[in-house]
């Protein structure tokens, strides 16, 4: 028999691909697996493979039991029922549906979810099946003249009692089904190729289902065991389960539907509210998830499990079941294990309440896959840690209210009533804690089966029901005590005073079920999607925002140095890089994942368009369970977003590209090539975060929890400290202790080339051209304002001098370090005395002089020239003889230079202490400033920072990169990763090790320098001779003030060279293990003594102040 | 507490009940009128009770908020339009203090701006300092302010929680729901500091202008009174 509505359902199939053009949004056109999952309501794990129009014949059982009843209904079952539809494989489903919404270009998750339109009450799976492959005994293939091509298919019906039928008297159905399939002849037998396939692998599970099966009542029901109770519909549900399959080979007919909606015989409703839901297919997915999970964390405590201890006796107290332990113990396992494979959502009160009414008619088992579906899809996001489900619902059911019933939301308006906090009882424990439980069970029935639209349904109609009464009610007690009286006679007629016995014997509650689905026959699954989708923004925002004031107030005091504003800033960025980190891992998996199954699958077998809008959504605070922990990457992503030190230099070419695709596409679309650009795991154009010892330990540092990831919390504090020190001693101290590993308040001679590492790294895009003037280090203000017409430049330049700054900062350094050696405890004293201190300013101030000298060195030198210190150690001081101003220094203070010597010899262990360190700092007015206020700012949290991105480092750093700085990098990164990977040093190299590595790298750069500085000098001298006074007026313009004149440019710069020949030295020299001093003398003077003259010039100036300020 | 024998005006409260260990004294200052409802608590209980001033009756609708945390984003919706607010902390736990003055700062920020808000440290009664006279609370506070000794469970001075509560002008009690210490008088405290104005449903042939013009006055009396009353107390100089 073709019926109209079949008819009209294959019309449609053809009119509605039409009327898809106006859709666009994501949130609508959900991926089509999903839409697949949702109507056949199967486990994440299938996706639609094929698919294909079928018709469904239903013949009757070839043998059914003569006593059963009689045929008085089956006018019809000689020629069985026809529905027209569309078949549809999966990896281990076959499923049949009359309703064509979710393959459609209109489909939406509400179409597909939901009951929608005309079905009769067929629900959102339309008239069909569901069938695990599984459970199918045998497919013929019928030679038909008719059909081109038809299937008959056999199930394993009954599978239970087929070994023990012998002794029962009822014989076995054969259920037997026929689908015609239409289509090409080519499309046929793809698809009964793909069914075969299926079919095979199904085999395996068969024993699954077996034991999934056995808990299902129908089994015991359809031997014929069946208990007398609630006989006439216990009757009735015998005969539809014989003649048109039980549990998972069930056929969804409109008698199904009508048979539900008339209320659940006892016995069956918990199977079929886990048939009508779905979660049967996951139990037969993983039938020993539950027992499993229970077993695996036996004995562990979680924080939900004492919310769940707390709340078991509250649980459905009235009901027998739940007085006794055994009750209790069942509540509890289902509730815990659901909170071991839920973590995210853990445990929220009135779930307990919902799995106590689920367990008076399923088992636990049961139970726990029914809760799993129910938080993941009928009640989205109702019990998750921010319950935005249950406040969004509230919402929409508000605006339904205000929609429907516009003279009772005027007066809830007026009365200031809200409305929500009546209704989201209702909601959030599906009416069970509201109604009395036999009419929450009526309710739950029809909820399973047509999904979440009934909740608003039912409540709807309550309030149409009470309109009146609570049109009087004047607050909300009044509000609340007109709805509990109603629900307390609820078993009551309707219509107490009606002369029609009929009308009388309605009950209250019959009426309110006519009520919710005729008269709000309108309320779809896709009038609610609709709403939800509408006030969705709304309700994340004030979540959000909700989430974001405790948050922030509960920082605690450390927050307090900060502003408010950046507390926003910090906590917006903080989630935004979580956020988006998962995303992208996500999407990233996806990415491979489809790739891999495309390159499996033939093109064509894969359903065209699958998972082509497969956008994920990308979480939100407001979403619930926020990830909390930021990891090392995160923190990298994080910190390239506030601090242009922390964007790599590494220049990343697809890039440029990226940002263009970025401004043409908001979102990633249907691309394959743009979806494969998003694989990068720092993200769409993103900057790609740098990765440098500093920032790890930085990390480590603001880790106070050890667990090598970053709460929020933990990173206010962290800036906090960083940012609210306000004082030069403070960030002075804090960068100190940064590198002070063991805490002793000693830095070692590798943890002072490591700041000073740290330093550079820091400095190199914050004193080098930044193409914003604006955003640059607000610590170099002084000179920008100074300056302003030649930024440029003058960055360059101030960069370049702040390199010679951290060159004498490492000199110092491991001059006035103290060695570890017990003798030398006087030393540690006397350098840490006033004495010294007074002297460490002395010498500040002569240091500033030759500073300002080495500012004129080309930009190819100062880099290595770091380098070359680094790789020195004291280089300068104990080159001896021709150096006269160390001479100067080392006459200044003998204690301290004799600890400098100790310093040079790498055998000899040394530290700096914080005094000391603080000295050698406060020596240095670029590294002053540094501390005091551009390091503190280069942490940019409020404003939003302007990316250099990879065109700056792509222009403005060529003078760097081009000369060996970028080749710096990559044995720098080394030690640091050797660092990193060693705790700090490398265990089995030590410290030597770490400077041999600095040291053979610094001699390979030093070779490359000396050859371009012999370029510039060439050129710097012929500009000296020809015009000279140009070049001092230049000097003025980059400099401050106290620039010395361009004639000792080139004294320096030769002092400087002096000192690169020095570092190969002393690199060759500590690879031979020699006495360093002697093989440095030697060296020092052979090449370059052409120019020593002038140096020595230049810098007896410099001792001689050192004297007269010691005078 | 009972019945209004009088035709006095009746205007209802909303209070909206916020914080650790609040549902106890709730129950505690209804449970005289046994109008609790039974059911356990989805989002939030509702209560009633009536409380009689001198010259009028308040009649509180209470939201008793669910405790368990992922609730608090569903607590706008009962504040929303609530005229008063009980901040409950328990005294033996600091942390709870924390998460009162969190609620405070959000009730001052997001709620009606009128809102009266008590801030009441409960469990008074596992302190030492169990006289049960309201008035003797307030001397055995500073004696707990200074380190405690023998087994006291306070780790919330008074003289902490009562300087917050001047400086955000909050109403302050120290209660036991247990045995009952300082319980109707939050309630009281509250009911007088309500302005007259703010009150919605005065229904009730007695609330005329000029009635309203007493109670107001009143109130205003009583609005200084229950603060002053509290310095006294915890002031003890």
């Amino acid at each position: 028999m073709f019926n109209l509505s079949s008819l009209v359902q294959k019309a449609q199939s053809f009119i509605d691909p039409t009327q898809a053009l106006n859709i666009s949004a994501s949130d609508r056109n959900p991926a089509k697996s999903t839409l697949f999952r949702h109507q056949f309501r199967l486990p994440d794990s299938q996706t639609p493979l094929q698919e294909i129009t079928a018709e469904l014949t239903i013949t009757p059982p070839v043998a059914y039991s003569p006593n059963a009843t009689q045929g008085e209904k089956d006018k019809d079952r000689d020629r069985g029922y026809h529905y027209a539809g569309k078949l549809h494989l999966s990896e281990s489903y076959l499923c049949f549906s009359t309703q064509p919404t979710s393959f459609l270009q209109t489909a939406s998750t509400s179409t597909s979810s939901g009951f929608t339109g005309q079905t009769h009450g067929a629900g959102p799976g339309g008239n069909g099946f569901t069938l695990p492959l599984c459970a199918i005994r045998r497919v013929e293939r019928l030679h038909s003249q008719s059909y081109q091509f038809a299937l008959s298919i056999t199930t394993w019906n009954g599978l239970s009692n087929h070994t023990n039928h012998e002794s029962s008297k009822v014989p076995i159905l054969q259920q037997k089904i026929t689908i015609q399939l239409a289509g090409t002849r080519q499309a046929c037998e793809r698809f009964c190729d793909g069914l075969k396939k299926g079919l095979k692998s199904g085999v395996g599970e068969v024993g699954k289902l077996k034991r999934v099966v056995s808990e299902c009542y129908s089994e015991y029901l359809l031997q014929g065991e069946g208990r007398k109770e609630n006989r006439s519909k216990m009757r009735l549900w015998g005969e539809y389960l014989r003649d048109y399959g039980r549990n998972v080979t069930l056929i969804r007919q409109p008698t199904f539907h009508k048979l539900i909606r008339v209320g659940l015989p006892n016995r069956l409703r918990g199977e079929i509210w886990e048939q009508t839901s779905g979660s049967l297919f996951l139990r037969l997915e993983s039938p020993t998830l539950y027992a499993d999970t229970l077993a695996k964390f036996e004995g562990r405590d979680s924080l939900a499990i004492d919310e769940i201890e707390k709340d078991l006796n509250r649980s459905l107290p009235e009901y027998p079941g739940f007085q006794s332990e055994e009750g209790i113990g069942r509540l509890r396992r289902v509730l815990t294990a659901y909170s071991w494979i839920n973590e995210e959502v853990g445990y929220c009160q009135a779930m307990n309440i919902v799995v106590a009414a689920l367990l008076i008619y399923m088992s636990e088992s049961q139970a726990f896959f029914l809760l799993s579906t129910l938080c993941d899809r009928l009640l989205p996001g109702y019990y998750s840690t921010t319950m935005y489900g249950t406040l969004l619902d509230q919402r929409v059911f508000e605006s339904l209210v205000e929609k429907t019933m516009p003279i009772l939301w005027d007066h809830l308006v007026k009365s200031d009533v809200q409305l929500s906090v009546v209704s989201l009882p209702w909601f959030l424990s599906l009416y069970i804690n509201s109604m009395p439980l036999v009419f929450a069970f009526r309710v739950l029935d029809v909820f399973f089966l047509e999904g979440p639209k009934v909740l608003f349904q039912v409540g709807l109609a309550i309030l149409r029901i009470n309109g009146e009464e609570l049109l009087d009610a004047p607050d909300d007690g009044a509000f609340i005590s007109v709805l509990k009286s109603y629900f307390s006679k609820l078993d009551e007629s309707a219509h107490p005073k009606s002369e029609n016995a009929k009308l009388r014997a309605v009950t209250r509650f019959q009426e309110l079920m006519v009520v919710a689905f005729k008269e709000f026959a309108g309320i779809t699954q896709s009038s609610i999607t609709e709403q939800r989708m509408k006030h969705k923004d709304n309700v994340l925002n004030s979540i959000e925002s909700f989430a974001k004031r405790t948050s922030i107030r509960n920082l605690g005091p450390d927050s307090k140095r900060l502003s408010v504003d950046e507390l926003g800033a910090l906590y917006d960025r903080f989630y935004t890089v979580l956020y988006e980190r998962q995303q992208r891992s996500q999407i990233i998996l996806e990415e491979t994942e489809r790739r891999a199954k495309a390159s499996r699958a033939r093109a064509t077998e894969v359903v065209n368009g699958l998972a082509e809008n497969q956008i994920i959504e990308k979480g939100r605070v407001g979403l619930g369970p926020s990830p909390t922990l930021m990891d090392y990457d995160g923190f990298r992503e994080f910190l390239a977003g506030i601090a242009r030190w922390a964007i790599t230099d590494s220049p990343s070419p697809p890039e440029k590209e990226n940002a263009a695709d970025r401004q043409n596409h908001s979102y990633f679309g249907n691309s394959v090539r743009r979806r494969e650009t998003s694989l990068s795991p720092w993200g769409y154009g993103n900057p790609e975060p740098a990765n440098h010892e500093f920032m790890q330990r930085l990390f480590q540092r603001w880790d106070v929890d050890m667990n090598s990831a970053l709460t929020l919390q933990n990173v206010v504090t962290g800036l906090a400290h960083i940012k609210g020190k306000d004082n030069i001693m403070g960030s002075i101290t804090y960068f100190f202790e940064l590198y002070d590993d063991d805490g002793d308040g000693k830095v070692d001679r590798e943890g002072i080339l490591r700041i000073s590492e740290a330093l550079l790294f820091l400095s190199r895009r914050g004193l080098e051209g930044s193409l914003t003037p604006s955003s640059s280090m607000t610590g170099l203000s002084e000179y920008e304002a100074g300056n302003g017409g030649q930024l440029d430049p003058l960055q360059g330049s101030t960069n370049e001098r702040f390199l010679s700054s951290v060159s004498a900062f490492i000199r110092r350094c491991f001059e006035y370090a103290d060695p570890d050696h017990p003798q030398n405890q006087e030393d540690d004293a006397s350098a840490t005395n006033g004495h010294a201190d007074s002297n460490a300013f002395g010498i500040g101030e002569d240091s500033d002089d030759e500073d300002e000298d080495l500012l004129d060195l080309g930009t190819e030198a100062s880099p290595k020239k770091n380098k070359n210190f680094t790789g020195l150690g004291g280089g300068p001081p104990a080159s001896g003889g021709p150096d006269s101003k160390s001479l100067g220094q080392r006459s200044a203070s003998k204690a301290q230079s004799e600890a400098a010597n100790a310093a040079l010899d790498p055998s000899k262990p040394l530290h700096i202490t914080l005094p000391t360190f603080r000295m050698v700092v406060l020596a240095d007015e670029l590294l002053e400033q540094f501390f005091e206020s551009s390091f503190p700012a280069s942490f940019r949290i409020s404003d939003k920072m302007t990316t250099p991105g990879p065109s700056s480092s792509g222009s403005s750093l060529t003078t760097f990169s081009n000369i060996g700085f970028g080749r710096q990098n990559p044995p720098q990164n080394g030690i640091v990763s050797a660092g990193a990977a060693g705790g700090v040093v490398p265990p089995s190299k030590g410290l030597r090790g770490v400077l041999d590595n600095i040291v053979t790298d610094g001699m390979r750069v030093a070779a490359e320098v000396k050859r371009r500085m012999d370029e510039a000098q060439k050129e710097m001298e012929k500009n000296a001779v020809n015009k000279p006074d140009e070049d001092e007026d230049e000097d003025e313009a980059y400099d401050n003030p106290r620039t010395p004149g361009g004639e000792r440019r080139s004294n320096v710069r030769s002092e400087d060279r002096d000192l690169l020949e020095g570092a190969d030295a002393e690199a060759m020299s500590m690879r031979g293990q020699e006495g360093v001093v002697s093989e440095i003398k030697g060296n020092t003077l052979s090449p370059t003594a052409a120019i020593d003259a002038g140096r020595s010039r230049s810098v007896s100036g410099a001792s001689q102040k050192i004297v007269e300020f010691e005078q | 507490m009972a019945e209004a024998t009088a035709p006095k005006p009746s205007s209802s409260v909303k209070l909206v009940l916020l914080g650790e260990a609040a549902s106890s004294l709730v129950l505690r200052f209804v449970n005289n009128d046994f109008q609790e409802n039974k059911e356990p608590t989805i989002g939030a209980a509702f209560l009633t009770q009536k409380c009689n001033l001198p010259t009028r009756t308040i009649k509180f609708e209470i939201w008793d908020t669910a405790g368990q945390e992922r609730f608090a984003s569903l607590a706008p919706m009962y504040y929303r339009n609530a005229q008063s607010a009980l901040v409950v902390y328990d005294l033996t736990k600091p942390t709870s203090l924390i998460k009162a003055k969190h609620w405070v700062a959000e009730l001052q920020r997001q709620a009606s701006p009128g809102i009266v808000i008590a801030l009441v440290g409960n469990k008074l009664d596992l302190t030492n300092e169990t006289s049960g006279s309201s008035n003797a609370i307030g001397e055995d506070g500073d004696e707990a302010a200074e380190p405690e000794d023998d087994g006291d469970a306070r780790k919330v001075s008074t003289a902490e929680a009562k300087t917050y509560a001047e400086e955000e002008g909050l109403l302050f009690f120290e209660t036991s729901a247990k045995n009952g210490t300082n319980v109707t008088e939050v309630f009281t405290a509250i009911a007088n500091a309500i302005p007259e104005t703010s009150l919605k449903g005065a229904r009730g042939p007695g609330a005329t202008q000029s009635n309203a013009n007493r109670a107001e006055d009143q109130s205003r009396v009583n609005l200084t009174g229950p603060r002053d009353n509290a310095s006294k107390e915890g002031c003890a100089c």
